[in-house]
């Protein structure tokens, strides 16, 4: 595959924990590209800078050294507020653990989102709802968060990247709590919005299986990154 | 919308802050009901007598019991165009007590009315029995008066003065209130006379004081007299000065444990939901927004502890006011509009705390925060 014009251009980026005298270096000189459309997987063992990778992507946490452009725009040394409304407009991020707000119900944590946003009611009433079914969790929309399962939960916070429609989804483990069936349907939902929409997804995942049916496959390994294949498919 | 689900949805928590809240405001209320109560007695009479300003002897230094007007000073205002109308009071401490054996003495304040005097300045309302009779040994006793001693209306009183006991009918009742921290009574001026002077002859005085209604009085210059306004005369009744600073420094200290609290309460509960705060930053909540939330949380925290305090107090003050002894506690409509809006501002100022602290929370926090 090609890349014409990549929305995602990440160069020699790397990441160094300092906890006291201790140093570790969770990512180290990763480099690699991606377009709109794209659905990629990573994997690799635990400890190995996933999370500290996506972390990046989604400017919660300032590279050490390398830099990220998304359309065009370097995003490693924003101020604090830039980062916040990059997050805002362009970022889904799905978090390893998946951190609901607690009590919001199910679809009140959909909602908030959009309210933060800026987005209009109706709106995102219509996509709430639309996700709910997506994810199969109409039945369970109006009960509190702390009364969801854990792969409930997970499925909302899945549902919750997606609400504002962003160009960059960030998906860390969403399949954990999953049976693989569930597993399967939640990653046919994530495939199918950033087909349709035409914009990039990145999923970290242990699962092979669910790795595979992404367009690539990155495997992290000890803080550096490698093209593991092509699409398949 | 979030800051009123968490509110409903943790009510608990919340309900317990706005108990904290409430007992708060009812402690500052209470305090500034002292300081209004304290006033009444200092001097509730003087406010509830007509006039706006008050004429002394220029060398009792604005002071009641030293000042002696004659029938010449009480002229001289008089003819003062300004003027509109003078009234002029007698002042005397004096003791009183029962006809019958054994009866307590008590202090009272005792005031003069000149019942020739057609004035139109507002005289203590007679609310039972009659007024007086001019010259004759009877009093009108205060409604603190009667309630004090126990006395009614048609009872002997003895009053106690320069060694001697004097007799007199109560023949009706006062609003009037309480002066010099004593409840009134009141007598016709040449009783008052006679008891303060033991004599009435051309040169002695008819008043301490004058009461006036006159625009511009400050402007006035006539020998030998001050003219003040009800308020600095207020502040010059003797042990009012002091009151006043102590129940101020009440009232500071009050405000500041309060805000104190209010402003700790907020932090602490903002400081407990920092992780959540954190997620809600990570997904792209800003700072302005999160602050938000937590003011309106403390505008109404606040607002609630009010509402609830506000009928609290005032229930007290009703309750205490039932009592057979006398708690000076006592509010005003401006006591709780001020003492609310105070406490509100303080909720704020305690929550621009927890601003602050918002403002540092990394939403790095969110990757490591498992539910
Ligand atoms: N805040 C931190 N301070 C210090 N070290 C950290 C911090 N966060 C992560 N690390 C370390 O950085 C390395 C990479 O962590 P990261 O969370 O990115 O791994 P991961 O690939 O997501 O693992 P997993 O599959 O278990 O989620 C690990 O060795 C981890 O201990
Ligand atoms: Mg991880």
């Amino acid at each position: 595959m090609t890349v014409v014009n990549p929305m995602l251009e990440v160069t020699a980026l790397g990441k160094t924990y300092s906890s006291g005298s201790e140093k570790v270096h969770a990512v180290k000189e990763v480099s690699f590209t991606a377009s709109s459309g794209e659905f990629i997987a990573i994997v690799g063992p635990s400890g190995s800078g996933k999370t500290t990778l996506l972390a990046m992507l989604g400017a919660l946490l300032t590279p050490s050294q390398g830099e990220i452009q998304v359309n065009n725009q370097q995003i490693e040394r924003l101020s604090a507020k830039k980062r916040t409304n990059y997050r805002k407009k362009n970022v889904g991020y799905v978090f390893q653990s998946n951190n609901l707000v607690p009590f919001l119900t199910a679809k009140e944590n959909l909602l908030l989102i959009s309210t933060i946003g800026g987005v209009k009611k109706n709106i995102a009433q219509n996509r709430a709802t639309q996700l709910l079914e997506e994810l199969g969790l109409s039945e369970r929309a109006n009960a509190l968060a702390t009364e969801l399962s854990g792969g409930e939960r997970q499925r909302i916070a899945i549902g919750r990247a997606l609400m504002n429609r962003p160009d960059l989804i960030l998906v860390d483990e969403p399949t954990a709590a999953l049976d693989s069936e569930r597993g399967e349907r939640v990653v046919r939902s994530l495939i199918k919005e950033v087909k349709q929409r035409n914009v990039l997804g990145i999923m970290v995942t242990h699962d092979l299986a669910m790795a595979n049916k992404a367009d690539r496959v990155l495997e992290m390994k000890d803080g550096f990154l490698n093209e593991l294949q092509e699409s398949n498919n | 919308m979030l800051a009123l689900k968490e509110l409903i949805r943790r009510r608990l928590q919340f309900s317990l802050i706005a108990l904290v809240i409430t007992l708060i405001a009812y402690l500052i209320l209470m305090i500034n009901g002292l300081g209004v109560g304290l006033n009444q007695l200092a001097g509730s009479a003087l406010w509830k007598l007509g006039g706006n300003a008050i004429a002394y002897a220029e060398e009792a230094e604005i002071s009641i019991i030293r000042s002696e007007l004659g029938i010449e000073a009480l002229n001289a205002l008089k003819n003062q165009p300004e003027i509109d109308h003078v009234a002029a009071l007698g002042y005397l401490a004096v003791n009183i007590g029962g006809e019958a054996e054994g009866t307590n003495l008590r202090s009272a304040a005792l005031l003069s009315l000149n019942l020739d005097e057609q004035t139109t300045i507002e005289m203590p309302k007679i609310i039972a029995g009659r007024t007086l009779q001019s010259d004759n040994p009877e009093i009108l006793a205060s409604t603190e008066f009667l309630k004090d001693s126990g006395l009614s209306i048609g009872d002997e009183v003895l009053i106690q003065i320069r060694l001697g006991e004097w007799p007199f009918t109560i023949v009706g009742e006062v609003e009037a209130g309480m002066f010099f921290f004593q409840p009134t009574i009141f007598v016709d001026q040449l009783i008052w006379q006679d008891l303060k002077y033991g004599e009435r002859v051309a040169t002695t005085p008819i008043a301490s004081v004058v009461l006036l209604s006159a625009d511009n009085f400050e402007k006035l210059e006539i020998e030998g007299i001050d003219i003040v306004s009800k308020k600095e005369a207020f502040a010059n009744i003797e042990g009012v000065a002091g009151q006043q600073s102590t129940v101020a420094a009440l009232r500071v200290f009050g405000y500041l444990i309060g805000a104190l609290v209010v402003g700790a309460f907020f932090y602490v509960l903002t400081l407990q939901k920092e992780a959540q705060l954190g997620v809600l930053k990570a997904i792209g909540a800003s700072s302005t927004y999160l602050f938000f939330q937590v003011m309106t949380q403390t505008i109404l925290i606040s607002l609630i502890g009010i509402a609830v305090s506000v009928p609290l107090a005032w229930g007290t003050a009703e309750g205490l006011s039932k009592l057979p002894t006398r708690v000076p506690v006592a509010f005003e409509v401006e006591t709780f509009v001020t003492t609310s809006i105070i406490l509100v501002v303080m909720g704020i100022i305690g929550s621009l705390l927890s601003g602050s602290r918002i403002a540092r929370v990394d939403p790095i926090i969110a990757l490591g925060q498992q539910q």
